[in-house]
């Protein structure tokens, strides 16, 4: 809420200028002590010196509340901090417009004295008073409408239990009620026959006045909204919780419990009337000639194992092993075939080309499979064995925009006396 | 109608359809008239499409409770009834372990990890735990409480009161088949009057 600015003469010569100064920065030098004190509710004694003490307890900061009781921070300081630090378990919601309401009486009447004497230096000081009096007021309610808000979009999580969120939103419905009708007792008409023909009081009074409050009762019956869904929300958690933990003690406790033949009665309750699954299956059908071609296909792309003739459906398991023989079947011979082509490079004086071998000897592999077969062959050797042997491989890049490389074939050739013997 | 071949399929197969098991299917059967459509299609088969009070879960229910409909919901019932302690136990554990202030509701989620840490730091949660995983619905036979969750876990999803969007996470979603559950428990409450409102808690809920 926008403060009213301070007329700039700010008499710095004013006694309460120093004075209120000193108490501020009393604060300022005992925060730590004076926040402990905040949150455990009573201020450690021991924890300041003893002119500190009597400075903090003259300057109304500390009090005793009883004789028996230990020092602690006055109502104001508790409610400063907790309005500083938003926290909502201790931040208090004034709802008193009465009290406001006289006060601005009060004033009005200082002021028109004032003015008919022609005492324009009291009638300022008047009206500065006054015009904080009333920001004063809708700021005290803009402050606590803030707090209500901050209560509900945390959804009251300063305190941890359902329970206690539950209280907490009846407290916050009987504070929002109050404030509420504190703003029905605010009489506009009586406030323009106050401020009369004066323009600046009109204005204060009146229109300014007028807004702000109708601005907070819109935000406050939004709240009153939200609050009401929120309570519902958390009284149906509760009811459910409550539910679930008693049916079950009792479940527990009556073990022979039999609950009714609701299925058999003449009238049977939604709540057990659920249909039973039902599955609907399809067979092949070959009574429609359209279907024939989009059957055959099927038909084909069903994987069979080559040894055996047919393979039935059902037999997944059967099929997933015989495929997997097969593969290892495939893979074992062309790891003999790969054993051959070194052989004979050992045999052979030069080095032999793979594609051409494999050409030679009428192999039923892919190129790329095979090749691929003796650079792992090759690359499996133990360490001594691949020194005698040279692979060459004629590579050229896929394209000038990548690193890939395809290798078109390679070369193997016995290695003598550390250079490739058949190079050149 | 075609295009909803596929929900009808899963609909006639028993599954209860909510927000979190699949959404936008949950949105199409809030469409009353296409509802009708789904009902008259469904007539003959002696079904029609049924909903929780607060229409967060689907499913199909009976036209007509011909003998035969009768004979099928007597079978579901029991079944329903037997496993509703150990779910409601089930319920109450999740909800004290994680320190949730409120029951379990449809769109809560559940880490098995978080559940498993909070549980093996509990004596008291481990007890039960294992005394829930040996009941008949769960019939977990092992001694060590992360198979016992999993396996708790996994029969809760199958039957329904529980989505696991990731296969291979361990992570899983309350759908609204449990609304459903709750409204038994309530009707059952208030049917048998049950003398459970005014008797002190039996254990301490918060």
């Amino acid at each position: 809420m926008n403060q009213p600015s301070k007329s700039n003469n700010a008499l710095q010569s004013n006694p309460l200028f120093d004075l209120g100064k000193e108490r501020l920065e009393l604060i300022g030098k005992h925060s730590e002590a004076l926040m402990q004190g905040y949150l455990q509710g009573h201020v450690d004694e021991t924890a300041f010196t003893v002119q500190a003490l009597d400075k903090l307890i003259n300057g109304r900061i500390l009090w005793r509340p009883d004789e028996q009781q230990p020092l602690a921070l006055r109502p104001n300081v508790n409610d400063l901090i907790a309005s500083l630090t938003q926290d909502e378990r201790k931040r208090q919601i004034n709802s008193d417009v009465g009290e406001h309401l006289d006060q601005i009486h009060t004033r009005v009447q200082s002021l028109q004295a004032a003015r008919q004497k022609g005492d324009y230096a009291a009638t300022e000081h008047h009206m500065q008073l006054l015009t904080e009096r009333v920001y004063d007021m809708t700021g005290q309610f803009g402050d606590a409408i803030e707090s209500l808000w901050h209560r509900l979009n945390t959804e009251f999580g300063f305190v941890s239990s359902l329970d206690d969120k539950i209280l907490e939103i009846e407290l916050a419905q009987r504070q929002l009620r109050r404030i509420l009708d504190g703003f029905s007792i605010i009489n506009f008409d009586d406030l323009i026959q106050l401020a009369g023909s004066d323009g600046a009081l009109r204005k204060l009074l009146v229109s300014q006045l007028q807004a702000r409050i109708s601005e907070h009762s819109g935000s406050l019956l939004e709240v009153q909204k939200r609050l009401v869904l929120l309570m519902a929300r958390f009284r149906h958690q509760q009811d459910r919780a409550l539910l679930i933990n008693r049916m079950s003690a009792f479940l527990r406790q009556h073990p022979n419990f039999q609950v009714g033949d609701y299925p058999n009665r003449s009238e049977v309750p939604a709540v057990v009337n659920q249909a039973h699954g039902i599955k609907a299956h399809a067979f092949v059908a070959l009574d429609r000639a359209q279907d024939g071609y989009a059957l055959a296909e099927l038909a084909r792309a069903v994987p069979r194992a080559p040894e055996q003739g047919s393979q039935s459906e059902t037999q997944t398991e059967g099929f997933a092993v015989a495929v997997q023989n097969l593969v290892a079947t495939e893979q074992k011979q062309l790891a003999k075939d790969v054993e051959d082509f070194f052989i004979r490079v050992i045999e052979s004086p030069e080095a032999l080309s793979g594609v051409d071998y494999l050409a030679e000897q009428e192999l039923p592999w892919e190129p790329e499979i095979w090749l691929f077969q003796i650079v792992a062959e090759y690359e499996g050797l133990p360490q001594q064995n691949k020194q005698s042997f040279m692979l060459e491989k004629d590579a050229a890049p896929q394209s000038r925009f990548n690193q890939l490389h395809i290798i078109k074939d390679v070369r193997v050739g016995m290695r003598f006396f550390g250079d490739f013997q058949a190079v050149g | 109608m075609i295009e909803h071949g596929p929900l009808l399929e899963r609909l006639l197969e028993g599954e209860f359809i909510c927000a979190v098991t699949d959404e936008h299917s949950f949105h199409k059967l809030q469409n009353e008239a296409l509802v009708e459509e789904f009902n008259h299609f469904l007539r003959p088969l002696n079904r029609r499409v049924a909903k929780s009070d607060d229409a967060s879960v689907y499913f199909l229910a009976y036209c007509d409770l011909s003998q035969n409909a009768r004979h099928h919901l007597s079978q579901q019932f029991s079944t329903t009834v037997q496993s509703l302690l150990p779910m409601l136990e089930w319920m109450q554990l999740v909800q004290e372990a994680l320190g949730r202030d409120g029951a379990l509701s449809a769109g809560d989620t559940i880490k098995l990890q978080d559940f498993e840490s909070k549980v093996v730091d509990n004596q008291s949660l481990m007890q039960r735990l294992a005394h829930l995983a040996g009941d008949k619905v769960f019939k977990s036979t092992s001694d060590k409480v992360d198979m016992q969750i999993k396996q708790v876990f996994k029969r809760i999803k199958e039957l329904g009161y529980l989505h696991q969007p990731h296969k291979d996470r361990l992570f899983y979603i309350v759908t609204g088949k449990i609304e459903h559950l709750i409204e038994l428990v309530r009707f059952i409450k208030d049917e048998e009057n049950l003398p459970i409102d005014d008797v002190p808690e039996q254990e301490a809920m918060f």
